[in-house]
């Protein structure tokens, strides 16, 4: 069953078309690893899922909520999609803990108790229960991140986005914030990534896109993309990551 | 209907108010003024209060003596309402100021030391004359080179501004070469002269006399000149009653010898100057400065708070996505912001009465001017401090499935403030320096008290010095306090 259905997207800033029409399905549980040069649209595409840039043109359609409908709460469509940023955005005058149990507490899912019983079981499990009251400025990179990720979890998403996740971090902190995103992949979560560690696309996604000034080049399995790309512009821009 | 036309400070004032009128959209409002209630003619004055308007300080005509208003016009008027059975309050506002005050009606009538003239006639009707004057000029004590008018060639001589004295200034300049500065207050130009920023002054001679007794450091060295008279005066066509009261009285005190007990008593016996120390000074001087640094710090605190709402209100308009609502921000901001704060108080208190024909009292008009000038700023300072805040704040907020409002106060606004708050520290100090401006519309704040204590005593730099003192400890003290609290609050 279709998760996400994208036809016909188009965005333009002032004069500038990032995303000259993009066509994608994705199943529920799947893991999509989306990759490509800088200002191919990548980051573009990724935010008009939830509609952090509003779209010019074409459908996309969330969990059976038309985005472009006016009349949809995107609030409401908003809590089934985390979303995490290259730049963590976690907010710095609050403790974690406060960051992780905000979106529950004032979106009144869950009371204070419950948001605070939820919100160290998510630390728990990004393996920072001991950061609890740690201001972000106090976090390393990679703690930063892995807060980010579990502050989306809070609000129990079944999409999650990731917008280059690692792009800001130092290397040896790369690798805990992906195993953070590998264990969200094994429990079949769905996901797109945003991705610049072609290691990473290549051992978790089950299909990855490769997009280039605002079209989707090609796509198909690692395997297929990586081992076998058909298209010129694949070819030449693995040539220079691989 | 008032002619206003053809008064010489007053021209400034309607120019400015009508622009500023224009420009605020208040043009509808203006057709009001001219319906406004006409006093009846040849209804009785028993009984009745009379607000008049005077002068901040005219010695011997008027001034201050231990807090109190004092002087020949004081008495007078004082001594008239008593036997025409009215009653008066005296509005001590500066000579321009009780001008304007008048033709606008905010004031009844005008009793400053003012000279008759065909020009003022025009827009004012005036009583019988109560004083003969006369313009005399004085120098430094210390100056041996002028000892006559042949002396001024090539030298710069102060004048009262719109006073006799400057007439007469100006009628004699181009033949013995000097050149005029006009001022608003004799202490003003008295030091003026001391400091040998001009040689010479020229001003009404009772005035100068009673200056010099009190050791204001000048002497005369000329004759007076044959001048014109004082009268008493009320805006054209209004208070009839009012000023048949003040000629009937004029003539009965006159007839009984008060009136001559009165002049007596200024002009010629001045009264004894012991001239007390610096700690002196402080000590007589500090009760009429506490009472106007408690007016200082209220007017702060009520425009303060007023402007706290007004820039939040139009700080959100300004990052608002509606158009309609930035614009509305943005002409109130430039409006405010690109005039200046003097205009906006004189505007307030005089031109708004002419064009409402509501009067206003000094403290409302001030506050409005400080609390709206103040909020464009806070305005600014809200808008800056929203729009610092990194927008992946807000994105962050939004992909939580917050909404806008939520995110703004619980992600957004919390980082804001903290950004905001040394700004607003700044802003409230510059508002209660500001409030010092509105001495200028007679409210009766720090400043205002200071001028009235020198111009009294001509110990200028002194009483400055206590004056400036006081602004100083206040201001560190509240400024030590907002730090505190800042730190405290915005860890």
């Amino acid at each position: 069953m279709s998760k996400i259905s994208v036809t016909g997207l188009r965005k333009s800033f002032g004069s500038n078309e990032v995303l000259k029409g993009l066509d994608v399905e994705i199943l529920e549980g799947e893991v999509v690893c989306v990759i490509g040069p800088s200002g191919s649209g990548k980051s573009t595409f990724l935010r008009c899922l939830n509609k952090l840039d509003e779209l010019s043109a074409g459908t996309v359609i969330v969990d059976g909520f038309n985005l472009g409908d006016k009349t949809v709460d995107l609030n409401e469509v908003r809590q089934h999609i985390g979303m995490v940023f290259q730049h963590f955005n976690l907010f710095p005058h609050m403790t974690v803990l406060q960051n992780i149990m905000l979106a529950p507490v004032e979106l009144k899912k869950e009371s204070t108790a419950d948001a605070r019983t939820t919100a160290l079981k998510l630390l728990d499990r990004v393996g920072l229960a001991d950061k609890a009251t740690a201001r972000p400025a106090q976090l390393s990179g990679g703690q930063k991140q892995r807060v980010a990720i579990a502050r989306s979890l809070a609000v129990n998403p079944d999409i999650m986005l990731f917008d280059e996740a690692t792009s800001a971090l130092d290397p040896e902190m790369v690798g805990e914030v992906l195993q953070v995103i590998r264990d969200l992949a094994a429990e079949g979560m769905t996901m797109v990534v945003v991705t610049h560690e072609m290691g990473f696309a290549r051992e978790v996604a089950d299909r990855v896109i490769f997009m280039a000034d605002g079209v989707i080049v090609e796509e198909g399995t690692p395997a297929e993309l990586f081992g076998n790309p058909q298209q010129a512009r694949t070819q030449d821009f693995l040539s220079k990551v691989l | 209907m008032r002619k206003i036309t053809e008064f010489r400070s007053g021209k400034l004032a309607v120019a400015v108010t009508a622009l500023l009128a224009l420009a605020g959209g208040f043009v509808g409002i203006s057709a009001a003024a001219a319906s406004q209630p006409q006093a009846q003619p040849n209804t009785a004055v028993t009984g009745e209060t009379y607000i008049i308007g005077t002068d901040t300080t005219f010695a011997p005509f008027e001034y201050r003596k231990d807090g109190e208003l004092t002087g020949i016009d004081m008495d007078l008027i004082r001594d008239i309402a008593k036997n025409q059975g009215f009653t008066v309050e005296i509005k001590s506002l500066g000579f321009d100021a009780a001008l304007q005050a008048l033709q606008s009606n905010q004031v009844d009538g005008v009793i400053a030391g003012m000279s008759i003239t065909d020009e003022r006639k025009l827009i004012f009707d005036f009583s019988d004359p109560y004083f003969d004057s006369g313009v005399q000029m004085a120098v430094a004590e210390d100056n041996t080179k002028i000892t006559g008018y042949a002396d001024l060639a090539g030298e710069t001589v102060v004048a009262k501004r719109g006073s006799e004295g400057e007439t007469f200034a100006n009628s004699i300049k181009d033949e013995y070469g000097f050149t005029v500065k006009a001022l608003a207050d004799s202490a003003t130009m008295y030091d003026d002269v001391k400091a040998g920023n001009s040689v010479a002054v020229f001003d009404d001679y009772p005035v100068l006399a009673y200056g010099i007794s009190q050791n204001n450091g000048l002497k005369s060295v000329t004759e007076k000149e044959q001048g014109s008279s004082y009268g008493f005066a009320v805006n054209k066509g209004q208070n009839p009653e009012l000023l048949a009261a003040f000629n009937t009285g004029l003539a009965e005190l006159k007839s009984n010898g008060e009136y001559q007990a009165i002049l007596d008593s200024y002009l010629e016996q001045p009264a004894p100057v012991a001239a007390s120390g610096f700690f002196g000074l402080l000590s007589d001087s500090l009760p009429a400065l506490m009472k106007g640094l408690g007016l200082t710090l209220l007017a702060t605190a009520l425009s303060i708070v007023i402007a706290l709402v007004l820039g939040v209100l139009f700080g959100f308009f300004k990052v608002s996505e509606s158009r309609v609502l930035r614009g509305i921000a943005s002409v109130y901001v430039s409006i405010f912001r690109g005039t200046p704060l003097l205009v906006q108080a004189f505007f307030f208190y005089f031109g708004l009465p002419q064009l409402t024909g509501q009067s206003i009292d000094v403290l409302t008009a001030g506050v409005l001017t400080l609390s709206l000038n103040a909020g464009a700023y806070m305005t600014e300072i809200v808008r800056g401090g929203i729009q610092s805040v990194d927008p992946g704040q807000t994105e962050a907020g939004r992909s939580l499935g917050l909404g806008y409002v939520t995110t703004m106060r619980r992600v957004v606004l919390p980082q804001a403030v903290k950004i905001m708050t040394p700004s607003f520290i700044n802003q409230f100090v510059m508002t209660l320096k500001d409030t010092s401006l509105l001495a200028v519309i007679g409210f009766a704040e720090l400043t205002y008290q200071g001028q009235q204590i020198y111009a009294a005593n001509f110990r200028t730099g002194e009483t400055l010095l206590i004056v400036a003192a006081l602004y100083f400890i206040v201001i560190n003290l509240l400024t030590m306090l907002s730090n505190k609290l800042d730190k405290r609050f915005n860890k």
